[in-house]
């Protein structure tokens, strides 16, 4: 964008909050604000103002199941017995167990025959694979970040992002952890939650650029097992 | 229930607080999905709206802090932009006739969008701001906040040029700038 962090401001800004900023510009604007904080600063000041709006509208009360569904997706209450589980609540067989091995193996072999540069020894790693079994991406899970290698194996996106995530046991919905390089190797902060859920696996998807534009992923192409080291 | 408590049960929603989740959405969820059935208009896809934003509040409690307004402002933004993105993604104004939405520009209503919806409605802070636009701004201002219309969708609806739209828009948002010191 040609224009200067002022115009940004004070023009895209509020109609970022307003929701007439649309489309790629949105988007575009959306990775804006996570490189500057000036930008962000001013859409949350924004936001604090427009949405008064909101908070002074008629109330309507909604229907009882919308609570319910919310306890279930956070893993409050049990699920019930219906088969509509989501994809990620069946990542964890043992099929994905024996594969996990195979994982071991390609990770250990990326590891050491290829003499990746590792500066602080990784926790786990992960091996992000084709259809094919080429191995696309690897993941290390170090103390404070993800040190991810892609490999030249991996088809480059002109308009899109691929992006990672991790997928709980507990079964609530994936969890954003960044997007991933499309070439050479990006650090990314290892989230907290690393530390506090049960890992069944992580997943690759492709989004638009930016990321995934409502929190979950859009399209899931690759899953994968951390392994220990 | 004041600005304070919502502050005080987000803060033990942030670690992990089950019961104060379930009293900050029985105390909220009425006013979000207000705002989510009006930009949505099926209450199902509203629903899915509010069902979202409280699960995104459950992971993201943490993330608030003061410079993004009261907790009930921070939690309606999070309502909102759900809801527009459904609103995008399902594109469910093709599936939408004019004729389903409130006529605003009925002649026996004789009513702006604008004063439509200050009648549904109690009154701002930012309403002072809103009074001070010209009427066509806070029309088009007011049509993209509580339909959600893009700029295309307020020129529709409104009858007039793109560019003028845009234009309406831009200059009230300026103006709104100045007035909310921003």
């Amino acid at each position: 964008m040609k224009y200067n962090q002022d115009q940004l401001k004070n023009a895209l800004s509020p109609e970022f909050v307003l929701g007439t900023l649309s489309g790629r510009a949105r988007l575009r604007y959306q990775r804006l604000l996570m490189e500057h904080k000036e930008l962000q600063k001013n859409v949350w000041q924004w936001e604090s103002k427009l949405n008064e709006l909101g908070t002074v509208m008629t109330p309507q009360q909604p229907d009882a199941r919308v609570w319910r569904a919310i306890e279930k997706r956070l893993g409050f209450i049990e699920k019930n017995e219906d088969n509509t589980e989501p994809w990620w609540h069946h990542l964890w067989t043992p099929g994905f167990a024996l594969a996990s091995i195979f994982m071991l193996v390609t990770a250990w072999l990326l590891m050491t025959q290829k003499q990746l540069p590792i500066e602080l020894p990784a926790e786990r790693v992960a091996v992000v694979q084709n259809s094919n079994a080429e191995a696309l991406w690897l993941i290390e899970v170090q103390t404070q970040n993800l040190r991810i290698h892609a490999t030249d194996k991996l088809p480059p996106l002109n308009d899109q992002d691929y992006q990672l995530w991790m997928i709980a046991k507990d079964g609530r919905p994936p969890i954003p952890l960044g997007l991933l390089p499309q070439n050479g190797m990006k650090e990314i902060p290892r989230s907290i939650l690393f530390n506090q859920l049960d890992i069944a696996a992580l997943a690759v998807s492709i989004e638009p650029l930016g990321g995934s534009p409502n929190g979950q992923p859009t399209t899931v192409l690759f899953t994968t097992e951390l392994v220990q080291i | 229930m004041n600005t304070s408590i919502h502050l005080k049960l987000l803060s033990a929603v942030a670690l992990g607080d089950r019961k104060a989740f379930d009293t900050l959405y029985q105390d909220t969820s009425a006013q979000l999905y207000a705002v989510s059935l009006k930009l949505l208009k099926h209450k199902d896809l509203a629903e899915d709206a509010l069902q979202d934003a409280f699960v995104s509040i459950w992971h993201k409690a943490a993330e608030y802090q003061k410079d993004r307004g009261t907790v009930l402002t921070w939690m309606v933004s999070i309502v909102r932009y759900r809801a527009l993105d459904i609103l995008r993604a399902n594109n469910v104004r093709k599936e939408r006739q004019f004729q389903t939405r409130p006529n605003l520009n009925e002649p026996r209503v004789k009513q702006t969008p604008h004063v439509y919806f200050m009648q549904s409605r109690d009154r701002a802070k930012i309403d002072d701001c809103l009074d001070e636009l010209d009427p066509t701004q806070a029309d088009a201002i007011s049509l993209a906040y509580f339909r959600g219309y893009t700029h295309k969708e307020v020129c529709q609806y409104m009858s007039s040029p793109l560019g003028t739209v845009k234009s309406w828009i831009r200059r009230g948002l300026h103006s709104l700038r100045g007035c909310l010191g921003l």
